[in-house]
């Protein structure tokens, strides 16, 4: 008779749970299993908490009457997640930086620039349209000071912070912060406009091949005949302007955006991201700024002005200069202004 | 010198949210911030446990690790604090803190974040203690006037604790004491009974017929 009440009473407890699971707001199907098998061992280890605390510890989420993005998870492990990858990627991205510009630096002592062997002829060939180079600029402008304020919010507590003191960092802080904010959207409407305006004359052909081969003749100072743009500008537009490009514009907009109720775990990942895009971006501009100015003189006016001397054309891009005298390329060939003519 | 903590006992909560109303009331806290909330696992489950969590002041705090301005700095009694004048807004400390803790009052548009604010212990900011300014910024600075976290202090059933560290272990190992018969055996079962038990009825023993559930 005990034996049959015990019985009744451990169903009827047993139903009362189901129930109770069933009808719980807070517990889907996952939830309501997990809350059986605490009561099945509340029964078994009446005294024991400890899957209350695992559950806890998984970043489930839970109930809470305070209302807000994730109010209801007690503890978000992922956050630990991502301090452990964030600290040492900076620190190697810092480190890379750094190692880039003493490369560079190296390269300009050894190298020196790489100026022309003939001499200018003074006749002028456009290299680039007008469109072209209001919209480099607009996307070289906005990517510098992004890269610029984005270095100085990553770096700048352990490379200026020591320098010029908390407030005035904090200050230097403030503005890139703001800065870095309000251009990046910027860049995220020119950046495809560049991309679509420059991805023909980038596509790789097979004569691509001869120039990597032989490094462009960087190294060596062998002259490589190259297209419009040779494989090296190739490989930096599709890697940096397109992958990196739009990699950063995405997860950029994530960050810069927190108003859509995204988690942290989506903003975490996208600030690692955002950092190793940004990091290896910023190596790349940094060489691409390098070639385009002291690194190789007549690159800089090429895009500043539009025009380059076709001595010029003919020693860095000997095929697209032969098109452009076959008459191949309608474009470029326009007289060039008497103000770009070189005195 | 003392180490400040927290503590809150599960076995005590009941998830009333007065801790969270103190703290509100006695810092001014604006709409939309809460340095404080009771999160329940396992709600409307038998065995659901509440816990009023806030910020923890980790010895090893994630957030003044991340911080790209090194706002964030720590007293000598253990309580993390920040200086709202330096931080930036950027968001950081509230993707690396575990507890949920910072909040950001939204200023501006899409979600613009503004200067961070946090549970400080009610131990102010680095102001001059109980100055004006000091309350703007931060909320009242209860240590300096020698009392306890409001929280804490206005916790009905004590489950939440907050002060020396040393002094709430001690207290927190007497509840164990009196719960069970050693530091493996404290949970609800023992301080209030197992589900359909009577309360104070030996733990193992059969429950009744149709009783609490």
């Amino acid at each position: 008779m005990r034996r049959m009440f015990t019985r009744a009473g451990a169903a009827l407890l047993a139903s009362a749970w189901l129930a109770a699971a069933a009808q719980s707001p807070a517990v889907d199907a996952t939830n309501a299993e997990m809350a059986k098998q605490q009561q099945a061992q509340q029964l078994s280890q009446p005294l024991n908490n400890q899957p209350v605390w695992s559950e806890v510890r998984s970043g489930a989420k839970q109930y809470t009457s305070i209302k807000g993005r994730e109010t209801d998870v007690l503890i978000q492990p992922e956050g630990q997640t991502w301090r452990a990858a964030r600290v040492p990627l900076a620190t190697i991205g810092g480190f890379l930086f750094v190692a880039t510009l003493l490369a560079l630096l190296g390269f300009y002592l050894w190298r020196g620039p790489i100026r022309l062997r003939g001499k200018p002829t003074g006749r002028m060939i456009e290299r680039f349209t007008l469109v072209e180079r209001v919209v480099h600029w607009t996307v070289a402008i906005t990517f510098v000071t992004l890269g610029v304020t984005g270095l100085v919010l990553t770096f700048g507590k352990s490379v200026l912070l020591p320098l010029i003191g908390y407030t005035l960092f904090s200050w230097l802080a403030i503005i890139a912060k703001n800065l870095h904010n309000f251009v990046g959207p910027v860049l995220v409407v020119v950046l495809p406009i560049m991309i679509v305006l420059f991805m023909r004359a980038n596509l790789f052909n097979a004569r691509d091949w001869e120039w990597l081969k032989k490094g462009g003749g960087m190294l060596t100072g062998e002259h490589v005949p190259a297209n419009k743009a040779n494989a090296g500008q190739k490989i930096l537009f599709w890697s940096m302007v397109v992958v990196l490009g739009l990699t950063l514009c995405v997860t950029g907009l994530i960050l810069d955006f927190p108003n859509f109720d995204q988690t942290r775990q989506t903003m975490q990942i996208a600030n690692v991201v955002h950092l190793i895009a940004g990091v290896l971006a910023v190596v790349m501009v940094s060489a691409h700024i390098y070639l385009g100015t002291v690194g190789m003189p007549g690159a800089y006016e090429a895009m500043r002005d539009g025009y380059v001397d076709e001595t010029w054309a003919k020693e860095h891009h000997e095929y697209w200069y032969n098109e452009v005298k076959a008459g191949a390329i309608p474009a470029a060939g326009h007289e060039a202004p008497m103000s770009h003519r070189p005195a | 010198m003392a180490r400040m903590k927290f503590l809150c006992d599960a076995e005590r909560c009941i998830e009333c949210n007065g801790c969270v109303t103190a703290c509100k009331q006695e810092h001014e806290i604006p709409w939309g911030v809460n340095r404080r909330r009771v999160v329940t696992v396992n709600d409307g489950v038998p065995g659901e446990r509440s816990i009023s969590v806030a910020c923890m002041h980790c010895s090893d705090a994630p957030c003044m690790a991340v911080c790209p301005v090194d706002c964030f700095y720590k007293t000598e009694e253990g309580v993390v604090l920040h200086d709202k004048d330096l931080c930036i807004g950027c968001g950081y400390c509230f993707y690396a803190c575990p507890f949920g803790a910072p909040q950001f009052p939204q200023t501006g548009a899409f979600g613009v974040r503004g200067k961070m604010d946090k549970c400080t212990f009610c131990a102010g900011g680095p102001e001059a203690n109980s100055s004006e300014e000091e309350f703007r910024k931060y909320g009242r600075n209860r240590l300096a006037e020698g009392k306890l976290p409001a929280c804490a202090e206005m916790c009905a059933t004590k489950a939440l604790l907050g002060g020396d560290g040393d002094v709430l272990a001690d207290i927190y190992r007497q509840r164990v004491t009196v719960r069970g018969r050693g530091g493996d055996v404290w949970g609800w079962a023992t301080a209030y009974g197992q589900p359909g038990q009577a309360p104070g009825q030996a733990p193992g023993q059969a429950p009744a017929k149709g009783g609490k559930s």
